[in-house]
């Protein structure tokens, strides 16, 4: 049975591939697409800049180094993205291309092929972020330490327990069959509430009190506070331990939430309405 | 060609309707978008406020909020209109009905017309919502006259939607619609000001800057809406615009027309 999901998993790698890179305007966008967002963000940092330091932001962070802290964010906030939209939006494709219900009947169960729509996904994000890093760092230049290895073993449990979401995000895309808005909201509100480009210490209140409720949060935080050795909410360890346990939690409700939803699509026969 | 244009229109008109929940974005993108910017610049300004002195020596203002709360506006209103033009196309060549449509005898470009009418309504609505939100959420002050912030947008159209008409083309022959609404609305925020003072780009980019329409109805927006500007104060933006619009619109159209033609001949139309 393993063995024909790895099998499955690998066929939809290949034509997720193919699809990519019979656009090639699209495949080359991809590569430089972080700049776009990340140029923005550095130029309004130039205007709060006193003697070419961001003063203020070490009030509120510990470090200065403000392109740093937005890189690491974006590295994260990119591969939470690649989840969200590989699993959530792939459901939607196939419903406009007319081809779920042919991918349903096939004998692997919905979370196999999901996983599979995002692993392609994760492996363009991949290169994506070593370009990113690269490009910045020649541009805008940046510095994040050596401790990149602890950064990645405390990345892997938050990546794992992005599939729980991503899965509650398709079940959420198979019942109102409406992709875009849903996805890019909520990834758009995870990324702000987490702080992928500020610190939350910066949000009112009520809002703060969402942010510390969110896993995501600590995992940005921890990376940021490995390799910049930024000012962290919790300490490291108890940061990683809500992390392990996001990754348990979310995978079990996430796929028990998309079981039921799957389901009842296939009760009401609604699977390919759009 | 006017009832081409009216179909497509009532045709969008029924989709949109068909997906009740399109209300709940136009409600709550224009409070959440500009957050994420918002909050960086409060970071970036310090628990004292240390350093918005500085962002106050290059935009005049030390109101971040009001700011950028134009630029991302405008921001919104290009994107959307980028979306939709460039994933209608595609949409109906994925679905296979774009043959179908080019076959009626009603010039083509009543097709983009329609989606203009369609696009002009929805972001006549968004607007309107989006300042009803920014006076309850961000306490978003009109310190200028309100019509003559109006007469920017109309002044602005044509430029908006004859760079519409340019991207439609552009996306029937990359037959890609993301990438280059990523490109044209990334384009747009690193010259156009949306967040920033252009003044802290270095000179090349400014005076690139200088040749997007948008630039200047941010701009007059900017000056109006903050700073109480009057018609003669904003006459050098107003007239840029108007030239702008109509050089964009001729371009729009030569473009469709020579793209059209081009994938009847190859017959790539309906290729994607």
């Amino acid at each position: 049975m393993v063995k024909n999901y790895l099998l499955a998993i690998w066929a939809i790698i290949k034509k997720d591939a193919k699809i990519f890179f019979r656009y090639p305007v699209n495949a080359i966008f991809r590569i430089f697409e972080p700049i776009i967002w990340i140029a923005p963000v550095y130029f309004l940092a130039l205007s709060f800049q006193i003697n070419g330091e961001n003063i203020g932001f070490h009030e509120y962070t510990g470090t200065t180094d403000f392109m740093a802290f937005i890189v690491i964010g974006s590295i994260v906030g990119g591969f939470v993205s690649a989840v969200l939209w590989g699993m959530g939006f792939s459901l939607k494709s196939e419903m406009d291309a007319g081809v779920i219900e042919s991918n349903w009947l096939t004998p692997i169960p919905l979370w196999v092929q999901l996983i599979g729509r995002s692993i392609f996904s994760l492996i363009i994000t991949s290169l994506n972020v070593l370009m990113t890093g690269f490009l910045v760092w020649l541009l805008f230049g940046f510095n994040i330490g050596n401790r990149i290895l602890e950064a990645l073993i405390t990345l892997i449990p938050m990546l794992i327990a992005l599939y729980g979401l991503g899965f509650g995000i398709a079940a959420l895309v198979l019942i109102t069959n409406n992709a875009n808005n849903i996805i890019d909201i909520s990834n758009f509100l995870l990324n702000i509430l987490s702080g992928e480009s500020f610190p939350i210490t910066v949000l009112p209140r009520g809002i703060m009190f969402i942010s510390l409720a969110l896993p995501l949060t600590y995992g940005y935080d921890a990376i940021r506070g490995i390799l910049l050795g930024s000012n962290t909410l919790l300490p490291l360890n108890i940061e990683r331990w809500i992390l392990i346990g996001f990754m348990i939690l979310g995978v079990f409700i996430g796929y028990r939430i998309l079981v039921r939803t799957e389901k009842h699509c296939k009760t009401m026969g609604n699977i390919g309405f759009h | 060609m006017l009832n081409g244009a009216f179909a497509v229109f009532k045709r969008e008109m029924k989709i949109m309707l068909r997906y009740p929940s399109w209300f709940i974005p136009m409600l709550i993108w224009p409070v959440i978008f500009p957050l994420g910017y918002l909050f960086t610049a409060k970071a970036l300004s310090g628990t004292g406020n240390t350093s918005l002195a500085q962002f106050q020596n290059f935009a005049g203002t030390t109101d971040y909020t009001t700011y950028m709360l134009i630029g991302t506006t405008i921001w919104m209103w290009i994107n959307s209109m980028l979306w939709t033009f460039g994933s209608s196309l595609r949409v109906e060549q994925v679905r296979g009905t774009l043959e179908s449509n080019w076959l009626c005898p009603i010039p083509k470009v009543s097709l983009l017309i329609g989606y203009s009418l369609f696009q002009i309504l929805i972001s006549f609505v968004f607007i309107v919502v989006s300042v009803l939100e920014f006076k309850i959420f961000f306490n978003f002050e009109f310190i200028g006259n309100p019509l003559l912030a109006f007469l920017i947008i109309i002044v602005s159209i044509p430029a908006v939607y004859g760079l519409g008409f340019v991207f439609a083309s552009l996306v029937m022959w990359a037959k890609e619609a993301n990438s280059m609404v990523f490109m044209v609305r990334g384009i747009m925020t690193i010259f156009c000001g949306i967040t920033y003072p252009l003044e802290v780009l270095p000179n090349w980019m400014r005076n690139i800057s200088e040749f997007i329409p948008m630039t200047h109805s941010i701009n007059a927006l900017r000056r109006v809406i903050s700073s109480g500007a009057v018609l003669v104060d904003i006459k050098r933006e107003i007239y840029i615009l108007i030239i702008s619009g109509a050089i964009l619109m001729t371009l729009g159209m030569i473009a469709f027309n020579y793209t059209q033609n081009k994938v009847k001949e190859t017959g790539t139309l309906g290729h994607y």
